[in-house]
């Protein structure tokens, strides 16, 4: 797979842009999860309306086989209702924290769609044939009186039109006391892990009214608390091993075989802080706000506020990489914590040969880095560079006091366009960012 | 000096953070009130530790000056001097001497040297709004950090009025109905401090932003005339009906307790019981504790 950018043979177009244009935005509709399936073939995204949007790549065009083809809207149902909880006084955000698919074992699809408190198991289907001929009922479903029944005759099956059906066929709830962070979907295929603030549950496909903690770090008192969960993952490939992080920039690696609950760590990633870096925010911005296993299974990468890392399993005191995304906005965190960007949380993602990870920034710029070459690429996500198969212009954010022609100062940026969640198609060089909103695509044009 | 007053800044928009969370759709994000209480211990150890710093080589007030004042006055010189670094250093300019306008017996504001500027400069050069210099670090041979935090109490919060938005303290069910902001021009010993609003510019909160871990008896401030009338006017409309508190003494338990009880027990659970006797009439409508 060819790598971020930069080289002859390599760049970024646009696509498509999915979502309304309109400067209105309604919070509905601000985009909150984006994820590829296995294959590629579906890409789904949640919003803060408890909406789930799930688009269908369409084969190449004949006429223009050098281009990839387009997502289509393929399914659209609402997930989750905002919910009360009148025992706590506490409404329940309707808003899709994390969508996890399945991997695809008949003609179906199904996905895990999670809230504040409540997973769901969604089955999406096709259906392009009805039966007609029915005996006892008429065509447009009406009882036939069965005294006029004179004869017997076989249903047929008919086609019809292509029909999305989405329908819940599990609702994981009332397991959860805090929020909801994490999903992953274990590699065995029939259980998963759910993960919030304090607590790590493990639950079975098929099982809704029970699941297993398997991390529980709630302090007996709640003053001696000290840190959260903020992401916890599966391994891809070892079933027995997942990973969580931690809001003091810590990630646990636990092995299920140890025993039931997973308190002691097997392994334990810590960079040492730097004390020259020392602010009242240091908390803050190295607390980690997204966990990602490589496909290969050897490494994994984590976001905090200002940088990415990426950790080597087998070694656990400093990460192998370290890509600084806008260390520019060091000198604003005063700021940032008085507007809430400093609570951003930032996800970040692999390519599927893992030799590129890419995270989000703000101004609506998403950062690229070639883990081979320590190239690293700024691209903006903007309706002014949307047109068909346009070449995506690199960006650059100016530190200094001269600004470039092209640049743009720090100061200048929106921190109200940011882009928290990007998808990394699993096979190609195809990629979904969310921006507030609006769901670009870019790919890869082979020149 | 412009990193104490960024961290008295800090200290009202994190409890403000903190109030506003308590009204957010879907709960209250215990991951983002764990980072705000970070911001908050990392902003009060800070100007903890400066002012401790700088009471070290401050010249204290004449004795019969304290005694005059004893029967109104409860402090100790610690929390006193801590009052007075405040109020003298409002204004946030970086001075090797300043203007003390409070506690002076003589009624004249006084110059008082300012301790080694290498060893409390706070002036940061740097780009970045918060950074310490090394020098501030290098104070006392310690990290500000680091420095202990002398005669912690429990019995003594900070509280955030919401409808006036002026911080001050409640200690031992002792309302300081008094406690107000000094007036930016400093003042003489007879004037004492004026409680100040906090706008949206987040000016410095009230100086008798009494800091728990001085763990002193509540004080009855000797108010002139004009004070009394200045919180007349201030405090006339409003009445006492809740006391939220945010934070207990040291955790964060009322958000567990939020997630699990209602609201209502938690109001009958305070700790901070209000004497209607202290408050002449003055209240609060709503209140938040911290510390």
């Amino acid at each position: 797979m060819a790598g971020v950018a930069g080289g002859n043979d390599f760049q970024w177009c646009f696509s498509q842009v999915k979502g309304a244009i309109d400067e209105d935005v309604a919070e509905a509709d601000i985009i909150s999860t984006v994820e590829f399936n296995y294959s590629g073939e579906l890409l789904a995204t949640g919003d803060k309306g408890g909406r789930v949007v799930i688009f269908q790549h369409e084969q190449e065009s004949k006429n223009r086989p050098h281009l990839r083809g387009e997502y289509n809207v393929y399914s659209t149902f609402q997930s989750h209702e905002p919910e009360f909880d009148y025992l706590k006084s506490l409404e329940i955000e309707e808003k899709i924290n994390k969508i996890r698919w399945l991997p695809q074992q008949n003609a179906a699809h199904f996905l895990l769609s999670t809230n504040d408190k409540t997973i769901k198991l969604w089955k999406i289907s096709e259906r392009d044939k009805r039966a007609e001929g029915y005996n006892l009922k008429d065509e447009d479903g009406r009882l036939r009186d069965p005294f006029r029944i004179t004869s017997l005759r076989v249903p047929v099956l008919m086609p019809m039109d292509l029909m999305v059906e989405a329908s819940p066929r599990r609702i994981f709830a009332n397991a959860h006391t805090y929020h909801i962070n994490s999903i992953s979907v274990n590699s065995d295929h029939e259980t998963y892990l759910s993960a919030d603030d304090l607590r790590i549950n493990l639950w079975h496909m098929e099982i809704t009214d029970r699941s297993f903690n398997i991390v529980d770090i709630k302090p007996a008192n709640m003053e001696e608390l000290t840190e959260v969960i903020t992401a916890a993952e599966c391994h891809p490939h070892q079933c027995n091993v997942f990973v969580y992080s931690s809001s003091k920039g810590t990630i646990r690696l636990c092995d299920m075989r140890a025993a039931a609950l997973c308190d002691r760590h097997s392994k334990f990633f810590e960079e040492p802080e730097d004390p020259s870096s020392r602010s009242f925010f240091s908390e803050i911005i190295s607390s980690i706000s997204d966990v990602k296993f490589s496909h290969s299974g050897r490494y994994m990468m984590t976001r905090d506020y200002l940088s990415v890392k990426v950790w080597d399993l087998n070694m656990e005191n400093r990460p192998v990489e370290t890509y600084q995304v806008h260390e520019y906005l060091r000198s604003k965190l005063c700021s940032l914590y008085e507007n809430d960007c400093i609570f951003d949380k930032f996800e970040c993602c692999w390519n599927g040969s893992d030799s590129a990870i890419m995270t989000g920034s703000y101004n609506n710029f998403f950062r690229m880095f070639d883990r081979n070459t320590r190239r690293d690429i700024t691209l903006e996500a903007s309706r002014e560079s949307s047109k068909p198969r346009a070449t995506l212009k690199p960006r650059k954010v100016s530190t200094g006091g001269k600004r470039k022609k092209d640049e743009i100062s720090v100061d200048s940026l929106d921190f109200n366009k940011k882009i928290l969640h990007t998808a990394w198609h699993p096979k190609d060089n195809v990629i979904a960012v969310a921006a507030t909103n609006n769901l670009y695509i870019f790919q890869d044009k082979i020149n | 000096m412009e990193c104490a007053f960024e961290a008295q800044n800090l200290i009202s928009i994190s409890l403000r953070k903190i109030q506003s969370s308590r009204t957010q759709r879907g709960g209250i994000k215990l991951h983002k009130n764990l980072l705000v209480t970070y911001v908050l211990r990392n902003a009060r150890q800070f100007y903890v530790s400066k002012n401790l710093q700088t009471q070290r080589t401050h010249q204290y007030e004449d004795v019969a000056a304290v005694r005059e004042r004893q029967e109104y006055f409860e402090l100790t010189g610690s929390l006193t001097e801590l009052s007075d670094d405040f109020y003298c250093n409002f204004t946030g300019v970086e001075s090797d001497t300043w203007q003390c306008g409070a506690h002076q017996h003589n009624g004249q504001p006084a110059e008082v040297a300012h301790q080694d500027a290498s060893a409390c400069a706070m002036l940061s050069t740097s780009d970045s709004d918060l950074m310490v210099s090394d020098a501030c670090w290098s104070c006392a041979d310690k990290s500000p950090w680091e420095l202990p935090i002398q005669n912690a109490q429990a019995n003594q919060k900070t509280v955030l009025d919401l409808d006036t938005h002026v911080v001050t303290t409640v200690t031992n069910g002792y309302f300081h109905s008094d406690c107000c902001a000094q007036s930016k021009q400093p003042q003489g010993a007879q004037c004492y401090a004026k409680k100040r609003k906090m706008d949206t510019s987040y000016h410095i909160v009230d100086p008798e932003f009494y800091l728990p871990d001085f763990g002193l008896v509540p004080c009855k401030r000797m108010r002139t005339d004009d004070e009394l009338h200045s919180d007349s006017e201030q405090l006339d409309s409003t009445n006492i009906s809740n006391l939220i508190s945010v934070l207990g003494s040291g955790g964060l338990s009322e958000f567990v307790s939020w997630q699990q009880t209602d609201l209502e027990q938690i109001f009958a659970a305070q700790t901070i019981c209000l004497k209607h006797t202290l408050l002449t009439g003055s209240g609060w409508t709503r209140a938040i504790e911290a510390f």
